[in-house]
């Protein structure tokens, strides 16, 4: 056991809409990123991975409000702190964001050296535009960028250059954990490549010392990182080791996303999440029990009576449903092997 | 460079074209309105006399004098060879005055006038939009429905209210006149007050109208930029709020901007309304009594210098506009 960058306790987020309504999109999470691991959060749209990503930053801004629960930061909790304090020494120094829409990240009237200077500025106020301009140069350099991107403006770079720019920034301030929010999703494919490449080297040559990557791509998040997390309307259902959620998933609803990308011969194929008969519930008033159990084939009468816990399935794994492991698993190969 | 090259020669091209267009649209425009100046100016002066000889003399000399008795073409080519020369002949109403000099007992008055109010009328509606957008809550509630209202009366409406409100019932403020009508201009103190308390009501009924429309163009954009991803990943690195509200309104200004240059004509139209509404000296009521005294130069003249005020002023917005945003330059460059 490596020691944990982050971990996160039953952390609860909300957002509060303009008429007034709570939408609980983070919902009692816990997880935990070692040195040099990297996590993988797969779910369908709109089951809150963004959510996550923003919550775990620790600075909220409306409509999102932070409710309870703890974030530790190699060692240090910041979900008690004062919001400027961690704006200060958290944001971009400990903790990073890649947002899912990178391609507009970039404030479109400012040039990427003097967005840096702001950046480095809001933490280390006396450092020189000289000492920047060389710390951003070379930071360029080793990432393979070249330098000229700085005098540019985000509309003269093509939309994989900006998304490598946005990540050469959020690692400007050598942060502990980087949280990636579908980074390549919106980019062709060869860009695409680039960008899982050049996230593979920050964490290869210790620039960041883990990675929390969410993509709707799960051949994806099999080939990039350690463990997976299954996301459904907010709640974790299931953790496992890739390469275990991937051949062995428990709880029906990973089953569901899984099996919709697998061939038994083969193994993995390449295509995206498919569609899961039926929708997600309703974030507003989500159901007392089991969440997924509108759309369960296995669902009884206990699943809707209270909320189910995640439950240790050993190994390091656990998954939120009522039924034993041996049924599900057991489940789910016949229904491979029938396929 | 290449980029701000191309944006600047094309606008310079299209202020050219327009230029010529107002030429030729201000020459012609007037003259094609039934009836002869000429001929009322004639009459007003052989009052009385009754040798139709005499008169047809005095016709003909009137005639000759004003160019009349040539064709429209060749009065047309001599019009822009002495406009060229800075002479725009005599006023027919106010003969023997000239239109320059006529114009130049006004032109001051106009621009003192409009530049102020618009500027003004600019700045404060774009400052209470970006802090409607900011602060949202009642400001937002009381700000955004008053500005609907303001910048959707016509620009006379502004005035007439002002002037009712103002200078009628309250009786706070004189309610015509550049100045009282019985000082001579000159430098006293007494002038200079006269001046300033006259300048109040056109200048305001300018301002309130600029704001309306303003206030609402801002606080929609400034609505749009602060949700902008940028401003979500800029405080995730930690940058502080204040600096991020100076991306946000910056960039929300500039749509700003070239509004301003599409509305300053409107703008400047609107304003020479509220000068007739209060019989300001300045170039709107001498456009006003040149129409009415079917004064061919006069009006010429005036809304020439009124069409190249607005083309000197859109073309000036617009070449800082591809200044102040990089897109500009990127898109003229491929
Ligand atoms: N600004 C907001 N105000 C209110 N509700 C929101 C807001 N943003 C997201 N939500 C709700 O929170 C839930 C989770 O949204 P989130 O964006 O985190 O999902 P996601 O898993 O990232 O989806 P996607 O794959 O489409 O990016 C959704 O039900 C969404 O409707
Ligand atoms: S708890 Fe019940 S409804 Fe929920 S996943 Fe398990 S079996 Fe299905
Ligand atoms: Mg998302």
């Amino acid at each position: 056991m490596g020691n944990a960058v982050l971990e996160v306790n039953e952390l609860t987020t909300k957002y509060i809409t303009r008429f007034g309504e709570n939408i609980y999109a983070v919902d009692h999470v816990s997880l935990k990123v070692e040195e040099g691991k990297s996590l993988g959060i797969a779910g369908e749209s709109g089951c809150g991975k963004s959510t996550l990503a923003l919550s775990l930053m620790g600075y909220y801004f409306p409509p999102l409000y932070y409710t309870s629960g703890q974030i530790i930061i190699d060692g240090q909790n910041i979900s008690g702190m004062d919001p400027d304090e961690v704006r200060k020494a958290i944001l971009g120094k400990e903790i990073a964001y890649i947002p899912q829409s990178a391609m507009n990240a970039l404030n479109p009237t400012q040039r990427i050296i003097n967005f840096i200077e702001d950046v480095i500025e809001a933490h280390k106020p006396y450092a020189t535009k000289k000492e920047i301009y060389d710390q951003a140069k070379s930071l360029f350099e080793v990432l393979g960028l070249p330098a000229e991107v700085l005098n540019k403006y985000p509309v003269e770079l093509s939309g994989g250059m900006k998304q490598r720019t946005v990540i050469a920034i959020s690692v400007i301030l050598s942060p502990q954990i980087l949280i990636a929010d579908e980074p390549s999703s919106a980019l062709d494919v060869t860009s695409q490549k680039m960008v899982i490449k050049m996230l593979r080297n920050l964490m290869d040559s210790g620039l960041i010392k883990s990675m929390i990557f969410i993509t709707h791509e799960l051949p994806l998040l099999y080939n990039v990182t350690d463990d997976i997390m299954v996301m459904y309307a907010g709640q974790i259902v299931e953790k496992a080791g890739a390469h275990e959620m991937v051949f062995t998933p428990i709880h029906p609803y990973s089953q569901g996303l899984m099996g919709s990308i697998m061939v038994p011969e083969s193994g993995l194929r390449d295509k995206k999440l498919t569609a899961i008969p039926g929708v997600p519930p309703n974030l507003k008033n989500p159901p007392s029990g089991c969440r997924f159990a509108e759309r369960c084939k296995y669902v009884m009468p206990e699943c809707r009576v209270t909320s189910i816990p995640l439950r240790d399935a050993g190994g390091g794994r656990a998954y939120r449903c009522i039924l034993p492991k041996e049924f599900l698993m057991e489940a789910y190969e016949r229904e491979r092997g029938e396929r | 460079m290449k980029g701000y090259r191309n944006y600047f020669a094309n606008k310079l091209i299209w202020f050219g074209i327009t230029l010529v267009a107002a030429f030729v649209l201000n020459f012609f425009l007037p003259r094609l309105m039934p009836g002869n100046p000429v001929a009322a100016i004639v009459a007003r002066l052989a009052q009385g006399m009754s040798n139709t000889a005499g008169v047809q003399a005095i016709y003909e000399q009137y005639a000759k004098l004003f160019g009349t008795d040539k064709t429209m073409l060749e009065q047309f080519f001599l019009y822009v060879r002495n406009v060229f020369r800075g002479d725009f002949g005599y006023s027919f109403s106010q003969y023997p005055r000239t239109v320059a000099d006529v114009i130049r007992a006004s032109i001051w008055w106009t621009i003192f006038l409009q530049f102020p109010a618009i500027i003004v009328g600019w700045v404060l509606g774009n400052t209470l939009g970006a802090m409607a957008a900011y602060r949202k809550g009642g400001f937002d509630k009381v700000l955004l429905p008053v500005s609907i209202f303001v910048s959707s009366l016509p620009a006379f409406g502004m005035a007439v209210i002002l002037l009712v409100i103002f200078g009628v019932t309250l009786k706070w403020l004189p309610t015509s006149g550049g100045y009282g009508y019985d000082l001579i201009p000159n430098l006293s103190w007494s002038f200079i007050w006269s001046v300033i308390v006259h300048y109040q009501l056109p200048f305001w009924s300018i301002v309130l109208i600029t704001i309306g429309g303003q206030a609402i163009g801002m606080r929609s954009m400034a609505i749009y930029e602060l949700n902008a991803d940028y401003v979500k990943y800029s405080r995730f690195m930690g940058i502080k709020d204040g600096k991020i509200v100076r991306y946000v309104f910056r960039n929300a200004m500039l749509p700003q901007v070239t509004g301003l240059a599409l509305a300053v004509g409107t703008m400047v139209g609107g304003a020479l309304v509220a000068e007739i509404i209060f019989s300001y000296p300045g170039l709107g009521s001498t456009i006003l009594t040149a129409v009415l005294g079917q004064d061919y130069p006069l009006i010429s003249a005036t809304t020439l210098i009124v069409t190249i005020m607005v083309l000197i002023a859109n073309f000036v917005i617009e070449i800082i506009y591809g200044f102040l945003d990089p897109r500009i330059k990127a898109a003229q460059a491929d």
